[in-house]
């Protein structure tokens, strides 16, 4: 079990984690979701989220913006995040606006990003081992 | 000397000074060209960026508004507010759903408000349906009122928000005037 997989829905065993099977979900524009989202495959953030997320891939596109941390194997981050990130690969691409702590095993951040906060660096097994998130002060 | 000879001739090539910055320059240009666009996505353009796909592998606990369209084929469990929603067939949705045109293909457990109601076949809907024009097709599995008063429960719907603001002082003022006519 790894820290996606066991942070994430948890019903199933990942059997479907790495299929691609598993179809893209898409939040446009126009949406506010407020509450927790779970899923075992791929998301993709135009809209505004509140709340808790947890994915196995996230891509925050330019002009979304989310509140709240971000729990994932691979995050793609493009629009405007206020929280923190817990993930193995972390991409902060050049348009984007970060406050929060970002947890990765590796990380890339662009020219041009806007990161306000600490990039903590944490071995594989921190994030196999993640059961509960940390209580970190802003 | 080679590695001058190297680096000399590049820029030139080049036109402009060192070669590192070569890299980095298309980048803030591309994106100096992205901005601008990318704030006009949401708004206009993209038809896929601004309906909603709630895949079979999410699921979704809290609320959902949108002045676009949402497509659920997961899990939701809250309330819905979107122009168009369309529920799959393997969807659950535990709440309210609210919009002007609904489709249920999946499983509805709370209201539906809307002005174009559809029921699918494979539709399983237990609450109440308030609409204007309602489809029920062969199959669909109701547990719930059906009542045309989509055009009326939608001035109810929107007052609940200002219910408590506003319906206080206007409702002593009705009875004052009714008891006077009385």
């Amino acid at each position: 079990m790894s820290a996606w997989s066991s942070l994430t829905s948890n019903k199933k065993a990942p059997v479907s984690r790495d299929s691609p099977l598993l179809p893209t979900s898409h939040l446009g524009g126009a949406i506010t979701v407020k509450g927790v989202l779970d899923t075992q495959g791929e998301l993709h953030i135009h809209g505004n989220v509140v709340g808790r997320i947890n994915a196995d891939r996230l891509v925050l596109r330019a002009g979304g913006y989310v509140e709240g941390d971000i729990v994932a194997r691979d995050v793609h981050i493009e629009g405007h995040l206020n929280g923190r990130i817990f993930a193995l690969n972390v991409t902060v691409d050049s348009s984007a606006n970060v406050s929060g702590r970002i947890f990765h095993n590796t990380v890339t951040v662009a020219f041009g990003a806007r990161v306000d906060g600490r990039m903590p660096w944490r071995p594989l097994n921190y994030f196999e081992s993640l059961d509960q998130l940390p209580e970190t002060r802003p | 000397m080679t590695i001058f000879n190297r680096n000399v001739p590049e820029p030139t090539t080049n036109g402009r000074t060192s070669m590192p910055e070569t890299t980095p320059s298309p980048a803030p240009s591309s994106t100096n060209v992205n901005r601008p666009v990318a704030s006009s996505q949401p708004m206009s353009n993209l038809s896929p960026a601004s309906t909603s796909v709630i895949s079979k592998a999410l699921k979704i606990t809290g609320q959902l508004e949108s002045t676009e369209n949402i497509q659920i084929e997961g899990e939701v469990n809250g309330d819905i507010r979107a122009a168009s929603v369309k529920v799959g067939s393997n969807a659950k949705v535990k709440g309210n759903v609210y919009g002007e045109e609904v489709e249920l293909a999946g499983s509805v457990e709370g209201k539906i408000e809307a002005k174009k109601v559809i029921l699918t076949r494979t539709a399983h809907m237990s609450g109440d349906v308030v609409h204007q024009d309602i489809t029920i097709e062969s199959g669909a599995f109701i547990d719930g009122h059906c009542r045309p008063e989509y055009g009326k429960t939608d001035s109810k719907s929107a007052p609940l928000s200002y219910k408590s603001p506003s319906a206080p002082p206007i409702m002593p003022e009705k009875t004052n005037g009714i008891g006077a006519k009385a």
